[in-house]
């Protein structure tokens, strides 16, 4: 089944949408689909030309595609489990937030909070993502669990925070703190960063560019030679972080 | 105003001495009448069972250290959200929820009155802030004196009037009901980077150990004849092998009033271990339950914990501090200037920790042991061993053998070996359920005489109408039903009005501060005491003048006033 959700013209289009509804399982059942638009809460009908195409007996054949204007959309595919979303421009705040399988394609850029606190699944983001990148809720102990974020472009700050488990590729640069608090998992960057994974206690980090301010707090462990997007790169091991009595392992490209 | 009258009731009220009767119950402005006219609002309660509303003895719910926990635990705010409806406010957490979260939560399950545990005399605005936004129950606060400077003084003097004299005037300063003790001397020590090991080791500095320290409050608490007994936080929680602490702390108990007891120690539970390390601990429920039944002068709360998150906050920094080297988890600690200090982790219990299969025996056991339910109260301490949510459960437990048994089944195997919970037939029966958790609340924190815990003519209107019909259940075999009936009340009535219909709040609340003044002699009242002006003035950081609780911080106080015998 193909669901495909065009946003309607607002009267106030900045007002955010927030959408956790918004997700394969629910267009299984008839039953109205509630979002709130601002502090209203409005039918999904209110706010989209809905269509949809076949039948699906299960939430894997579900795929839903998102069009229009689609950057205040916010909260989609939180607790996902199953099918597909497919987002046709940019995505607002906190998409994908404890998702646990399926996928997200979002062809634009998504806002912070993308994929935070991730168990399974796969996000992939074709533009730039925000702060916060595949990070843990403030206060949570661990951040993402299990699954797959792979950004093409830049991210903010703090991705990959807290991550415990899993996978997160980001193609470009990241802004600040990147791996920060790391317990387990890879972070692959393909750019540059500043001041990588402080506080980590397991994990990966790769880094292919440069790794601006790296902290003192790691220790030199030798080299090693790592394969990445078809090339080989010598890079310098680290681990630490060493202030956290940590175990974790930084790769920084020499 | 023309009245209330609940039909057709199946009352307990064990401080009036009724046991099961069905009876009419009639209120007027707000109290229980003889008799009311006929255009009175008629509630049929149907044979349900009808409480005075529940009262409970110990709670973490409003205060500094309380915010804390909210704010360093903001994964907590996403559980229990509840959005507006009627008159009631959004609420979210789950273990420390928001003031109106708490209110709610414990109306719907029939509290009317809950006491905090402890209120840091210097940070007693916020607490009394928080009070006012708890609109559904009337407050008390239980006012820290553990590490006093001018009690510790008066201690090393073996002055206890002048001691009663500290704390006639800070309880009236501060708007406070009772003494805490919370690790008395050992919090102190911890400001300096120490600890007191036994309630016979001295304070660093201070020249004085725990048991004088107790001794001296209990003597200065029964000469300014407060309502409530000191409230005691023994030393030593959560360590392997403290119950020879606990059971030190309860002989030091004197009998020196006959209406209640004159120790009140709470949270036993975390006090009652054997063995020497986490490996071997134990359960040590049944000296610490037969030292209780030995001495109706001591009253106790089991303190029990519950499996699931929750966040652990008291005024015992050096036992935060411990707690944080277990769990590596994010922590704080915090001291309070010349008075005590306070620590709060989350923590989580689980059915796959060992140490955590004995505790929630431990607390389980208490209560099954003491064979006088007025010496046992049923609290966790919330929201240290579990939020109070989490109560109807605790009764159930408590009510079915049953229950306790599929339990057993699914928590760490190993447990038996440690604990005699298994071992223990006992069921409690309805009426030792409401003498456990609310009429033996009144008689402890010594609030009958404002009407409180009883629904005899005269008392406040506070009632409790719970979807159970004694009659009709069997707990030990319907023990779901007495959860979710404990867990929701049909009515719960505050002060003549309903406020609470099936576990809504439908009005907006009017609870009032319960708090106590002493009357001194005036050679004991320290505003005129210039020794003790100038002392205030040099050491603590705020004027004295400006230390007071003023009125306008208790919208509608009640004080109840005492005739100190100095």
């Amino acid at each position: 089944m193909r669901v495909i959700l065009k946003t309607r013209p607002r009267a106030k289009p900045k007002i955010p949408i927030e959408a956790e509804t918004i997700i394969p399982q629910n267009f299984l059942r008839k039953n109205d689909i509630l979002v709130y638009e601002g502090n209203k809460e409005r039918k999904l009908e209110d706010l989209f030309y809905v269509t949809t195409e076949g039948p699906a007996v299960s939430p894997d054949q579900v795929e839903v595609i998102l069009t229009g204007n689609t950057g205040v959309i916010k909260r989609v595919g939180e607790y996902m489990n199953a099918g597909r979303i497919i987002v046709e421009g940019d995505i607002g705040m906190h998409c994908g937030n404890f998702m646990s399988a399926g996928e997200i394609i979002i062809r634009g850029n998504a806002d912070s909070w993308l994929g935070r606190e991730m168990r399974g699944g796969v996000i992939r983001c074709e533009g730039n993502a925000g702060h916060y990148c595949a990070a843990g809720y403030r206060g949570e102990k661990r951040g993402m669990r299990g699954g797959m974020v792979e950004v093409l472009g830049n991210a903010g700050d703090f991705a990959a925070e807290y991550l415990s488990g899993g996978e997160v590729h980001i193609h470009g640069n990241c802004a600040d703190l990147p791996g920060v608090e790391m317990r387990g998992g890879t972070l692959t960057i393909g750019g540059d960063c500043l001041r990588p994974c402080g506080n980590m206690t397991g994990g990966t980090c790769r880094v292919f560019g440069t790794a601006h301010q790296m902290l003192p707090t790691f220790r030199r462990n030798g080299s090693e030679v790592t394969e990445y997007g078809g090339k080989q790169y010598r890079m310098a091991v680290y681990r630490g972080d060493v202030a956290n009595r940590g175990k974790g392992t930084v790769l920084i490209r020499e | 105003m023309t009245g209330m009258l609940v039909k057709n009731a199946y009352v307990i009220d064990p401080l009036s001495g009724v046991n099961g009767e069905i009876m009419d119950i009639a209120i007027r402005d707000g109290k229980i009448v003889e008799e009311v006219g006929s255009g009175a609002v008629v509630i049929d309660a149907g044979g349900c069972l009808t409480l005075p509303g529940g009262i409970d003895s110990h709670s973490h719910v409003c205060g500094t250290k309380v915010n804390f926990g909210r704010y360093m635990s903001p994964e907590d705010m996403r559980a229990g959200r509840t959005s507006r409806k009627g008159v009631m406010h959004v609420t979210s957490g789950y273990s420390v929820p928001t003031t109106f979260g708490n209110s709610y939560r414990y109306s719907s399950m029939g509290y009317t009155t809950v006491l905090e545990g402890a209120m840091a005399p210097l940070e007693a605005r916020h607490t009394h802030e928080e009070f006012t936004a708890t609109p559904h129950q009337d407050m008390l606060a239980n006012t820290l004196f553990d590490g006093n400077w001018s009690i510790m003084e008066a201690v090393r003097d073996k002055d206890v009037k002048r001691a009663a004299a500290v704390v006639a005037w800070t309880l009236a300063a501060v708007k406070g009901f009772a003494i805490k003790l919370t690790n008395p001397g050992g919090t102190e020590a911890w400001g300096w980077g120490e600890d007191v090991h036994s309630i016979r080791d001295e304070v660093p500095r201070f020249g004085v150990t725990p048991a004088e320290i107790i001794e001296t409050m209990i003597q200065a608490n029964e000469l300014l004849n407060l309502p409530h007994s000191v409230h005691i936080h023994c030393n030593n929680l959560g360590v392997p092998g403290n119950y020879q602490t606990t059971l030190d702390t309860i002989d030091l108990a004197p009998d020196l009033n006959k209406e209640r007891q004159s120790l009140y120690l709470t949270h036993v539970q975390f006090h009652s271990y054997g063995g020497s390390t986490w490996k071997d601990i134990c359960s040590k429920s049944e000296d610490v339950a037969r030292a209780v039944n030995a001495r109706p002068q001591v009253a106790i709360d089991m303190g029990q914990i519950m499996f699931g998150r929750t966040t652990t906050m008291t005024a015992d920094g050096p036992m935060e501090f411990k707690l944080y080297m277990l769990h590596h988890n994010k922590w704080s600690n915090h001291d309070v200037e010349l008075e005590t200090g306070s620590g709060i982790i989350p923590v989580y219990y689980g059915r796959k920790s060992l140490v955590n299969c004995v505790m929630w025996a431990i607390g389980l056991e208490l209560a099954l042991l003491t064979k006088n339910p007025w010496q046992c109260m049923l609290a966790t301490d919330n929201p240290n061993g579990a939020p109070f949510v989490k109560y109807p459960e605790i009764i159930a437990l408590l009510m079915s053998r049953k229950l306790r048994e599929y339990e057993m089944k699914v928590i760490d195997p190993r447990t038996e070996h440690f604990v005699p919970l298994f071992a223990i037939d006992r069921e409690l029966d309805w009426y030792e359920i409401a003498v456990m958790t609310r009429a033996a609340q009144a008689k402890a924190l010594g609030i009958t005489r404002i009407g409180k815990g009883h629904l005899a003519p005269g008392a406040e209107a506070d009632i409790a109408i719970y979807p159970l019909k004694p009659d009709e259940l069997d707990p030990s075999v319907d023990y779901q039903q007495v959860m979710a009936g404990f867990a929701k009340t049909s009515y719960t009535i505050k002060r003549g009005r309903v406020v609470a219909r099936d576990g809504e709040v439908i009005v907006e609340g009017a609870n009032s501060t319960i708090w106590t003044r002493a009357e001194v002699p005036p050679e004991f009242d320290l505003n005129n005491d210039p020794e003790f002006v100038k002392k205030f003035e040099q050491y603590y950081t705020v004027r004295m003048r400006n230390y007071p609780v003023q009125e306008v911080y208790l919208p509608r106080g009640v004080s109840i006033s005492t005739e100190a015998s100095l």
